[in-house]
């Protein structure tokens, strides 16, 4: 009798300990979200600046939210100068490799963090953001194609700041092509064709174009840059926006036979066939495009401007050889396109209980010696008038600058469908690569995969 | 009526059970929940019936990674029980450096799956990896060839790889049954006639049944969940060529199709459970079944 008691006991005494535990929690979460439902209910349409910190006493606290590791050391620097400025609002920055995976999962948590650069048209359709529009004193100082390029088209409405450019289209060896005779990138695919068998004949030890397609997103970067920047160009940024947003299949038309997408897919096996490609294109990583690059064993890439730090970084001297240019036209109505697009965006999630603390940081981040710093240290050019950043050596800005004014400037594809990412788009280059389609069949299964994530 | 005493370790099970029930339970019943509905991971889920499970069967990319992890499984359970009983055997005898052989046997068991995965993607790179350059010292280098660029090829390399770093653990199991058997079972046998085959049939395997239980149950489960060894070796390519289940999942969950990765967990689970359950009943010695 006397051991049953006493199990009874012991056995109670650890289930109210181990309950004890968790009902604090939740006693914790029931108030916090109590608290926020009457700030957001009061604060409508008045400001209540820190009044939390002046009732209680303690920082607030507001979480940056990033996936971008190249700049994290420069944020920190901002942060801990914002934090030290004051002793109201205290700034923490987290990074996530994955952070358009991890995002996802905060937000079904309803642990979104108060500011974030990952932006996504399903999380806009969703609400997840708040509206930036009314701050005009912002927007001012920016580009006017930067607001167009952040505005939401179904809603006419911004919901995220950016602060940088950046550019994409082919890297190259100006000193190689110098020495090959090559003295104009080819604006169109017949001479791109016959320049790179030209430096496959001269140099046959050297990978004409490398294309480091074990990355699913590199791959899935060229069909944003080649075959949208098609439609881009020809449609209209804003009628090549709203075809895909409503899957125009008229205005897409991704499954044609002779479409941009299919075209497309033909010259890359055309390529492929003819070994202008480096053979290890499906196992080559990022690492080994740089790597052939600044050796001379490559001579040209496609990649963003972000690329550079790593290109100078693995060999300074490269700074004055590489040469930019634009994707070549490669339909019978197109012109070569260049990516021209916003960067460095920052949203502010919708439920933040922070609403003013986040917009006194993020004019502290965006104030002009701050955004030169950031962009120095980014490699991208300011969408700020009032900044005048070093972005890059004098020899690649002025390369960029031509190939801006000599090719149609094309945003990135963010009006793609929610179930088939870039990456995805990638891995069926990987498959077309690997022999498993023809090109019509390429296009065909691309359609089938778009209209999949449309529904 | 035979009454059980409910003792005090009764008792003392009740918090266990209770973690048991938080962390399975609970999150199987909502697993089982979210996978009736079309949620996105961000939205309203709605309530979809079966159909999640309907799209599965329909889906020619789910079908093609269900062979995959199968081909996968079966390729690599066998080789692991194989591969780890012939190391056993091999340590249970007596030679130098026994214990150092041991050791490197079993070392690349505790490296995690996904950093084994980049080592060996790093050797195994054509015109790049360690391999292809010790193979291009010898003038052999021709024989290095892209492994990882086709669909064969990268099975038997995520097989061969998967196989030699968990065969350490296979063998430390079957060497624990094989030291548990009573050498005067082998001496009584030798007196008797009996060769060294029929010792290891007739002795060493019926007593081995338990170990062999432990390691086909284990082997069968890691195979057909395996992820982190196909995410960094291939990424499931080229293409979608070697993406498992459990990768593909993951992508779903991940592509707002998160109700739907889940039914596919369901459906996994399954999957794994047929086979357990089969070679459970298989592995039953005689009392067992009586």
């Amino acid at each position: 009798m006397k051991k049953k008691l006493l199990s009874t006991l012991l056995s109670a005494a650890m289930v109210i300990s181990v309950l004890t535990g968790c009902q604090a929690n939740t006693a914790t979460d029931s108030s916090a979200v109590t608290t926020d439902t009457q700030a957001e209910t009061e604060t409508e349409t008045t400001v209540e600046p820190a009044s939390e910190t002046e009732a209680t006493g303690e920082k607030v606290k507001i979480t940056l939210f990033t996936g971008k590791i190249e700049t994290i050391d420069v944020m920190n620097e901002i942060i801990n100068e914002f934090n030290q400025s004051q002793d109201r609002i205290e700034v923490v920055q987290e990074y996530q490799k994955d952070a358009s995976s991890v995002i996802k999962i905060k937000f079904a948590a309803d642990d979104a963090p108060d500011i974030m650069t990952t932006y996504e048209q399903e999380y806009v359709d969703a609400g997840k953001y708040m509206d930036l529009s009314d701050d005009t004193a912002l927007w001012e100082r920016l580009y006017p194609s930067m607001k167009e390029s952040c505005t939401d088209i179904t809603s006419g409405k911004q919901y995220r700041i950016c602060t940088n450019m950046t550019t994409a289209g082919f890297f190259y060896n100006k000193e190689m092509f110098t020495e090959l005779g090559i003295e104009q990138f080819p604006d169109n695919w017949t001479d791109f064709v016959s320049m790179l068998e030209l430096i496959k004949t001269e140099k046959p030890e050297v990978t004409p174009w490398f294309i480091f397609g074990s990355e699913a997103w590199h791959l899935g970067h060229l069909i944003e840059f080649i075959p949208h920047g098609y439609l881009k160009s020809t449609l209209g940024t804003v009628e090549a926006k709203k075809a895909m947003l409503e899957n125009n299949k008229e205005l897409l038309g991704f499954g044609k036979e002779d479409g941009a997408m299919s075209v497309f897919a033909a010259n890359l096996l055309e390529l492929q066939s003819k070994n202008l490609i480096n053979e290890d294109v499906l196992t080559a990583t990022s690492d080994n495009c740089i790597q052939d690059f600044v050796n001379g064993k490559a001579a040209m890439l496609s990649n963003g401007m972000w690329v550079i730090s790593s290109i100078l970084e693995a060999n300074p001297d490269m700074q004055d050889k590489i040469g930019f240019a634009a994707y070549p036209s490669y339909m019978p109505d197109s012109s070569p396109v260049v990516l021209s697009a916003e960067d460095s965006g920052y949203s502010i999630s919708a439920t933040t209980s922070h609403k003013e603390e986040c917009i006194e940081f993020l004019q502290f981040l965006f104030n002009a010696e701050n955004q030169k710093k950031y962009s120095d240290v980014a490699g991208a050019p300011s969408a700020f008038m009032d900044v005048t950043a070093d972005w890059a050596p004098e020899a690649i800005v002025t390369e960029v600058n031509v190939a801006l004014s000599s090719a149609a400037n094309i945003g990135f594809t963010n009006e793609k469908p929610a179930g088939f990412s870039g990456d995805d788009a990638g891995r069926l280059v990987q498959e077309l690569l690997a022999g498993q389609y023809s090109a019509t069949e390429f296009a065909a299964e691309y359609e089938a995969l778009w209209d999949a994530g449309m529904e | 009526m035979k009454k059980e005493k409910i003792g005090l370790h009764t008792f003392m099970a009740i918090p266990a059970f209770l973690l048991y029930c938080i962390f399975f339970i609970y999150p199987l019943c909502r697993g089982i929940g979210m996978s009736l509905t079309d949620w996105n991971g961000i939205g309203e889920a709605s309530f979809v019936g079966l159909q999640n499970f309907i799209d599965f069967f329909s889906d020619k990319r789910a079908l093609t990674d269900v062979k995959t992890t199968l081909l996968f499984a079966l390729g690599s359970a066998p080789l692991l029980n194989l591969v780890g009983l012939g190391y056993a055997l091999l340590m249970n005898s007596k030679f130098k450096g026994k214990s150092i052989a041991r050791m490197f046997i079993y070392m690349p068991a505790i490296i995690s799956p996904l950093i084994m995965g980049y080592i060996w993607y790093l050797l195994l790179q054509p015109g790049r990896g360690f391999i292809y350059y010790a193979l291009e010292d010898i003038g052999k280098g021709y024989l290095f060839g892209n492994w990882l660029g086709s669909y064969w090829s990268s099975m038997i390399v995520l097989v061969l790889v998967n196989v030699w770093q968990y065969a350490g653990m296979t063998m430390v199991i079957y060497l624990a049954g094989l030291q548990s058997i009573p050498e005067e079972l082998y001496e009584s046998a030798k007196i008797d006639g009996a060769t060294g085959i029929a010792s290891f049939r007739y002795i060493t395997l019926p007593l081995l049944v338990p170990a062999i239980r432990i390691n086909v149950v284990t082997n069968i489960i890691g195979s057909l969940s395996v992820f982190d060894i196909v995410m960094s070796l291939t990424g499931g390519g080229p293409g979608y060529q070697t993406e498992t289940l459990s990768i593909y999942i993951m992508r779903m969950c991940y592509g707002n199709k998160t109700g739907y990765s889940t039914a596919v967990a369901m459906i996994m689970f399954l999957i794994i459970l047929i086979p357990v359950l089969i070679s459970l009943r298989l592995t039953k010695t005689k009392e067992e079944l009586s």
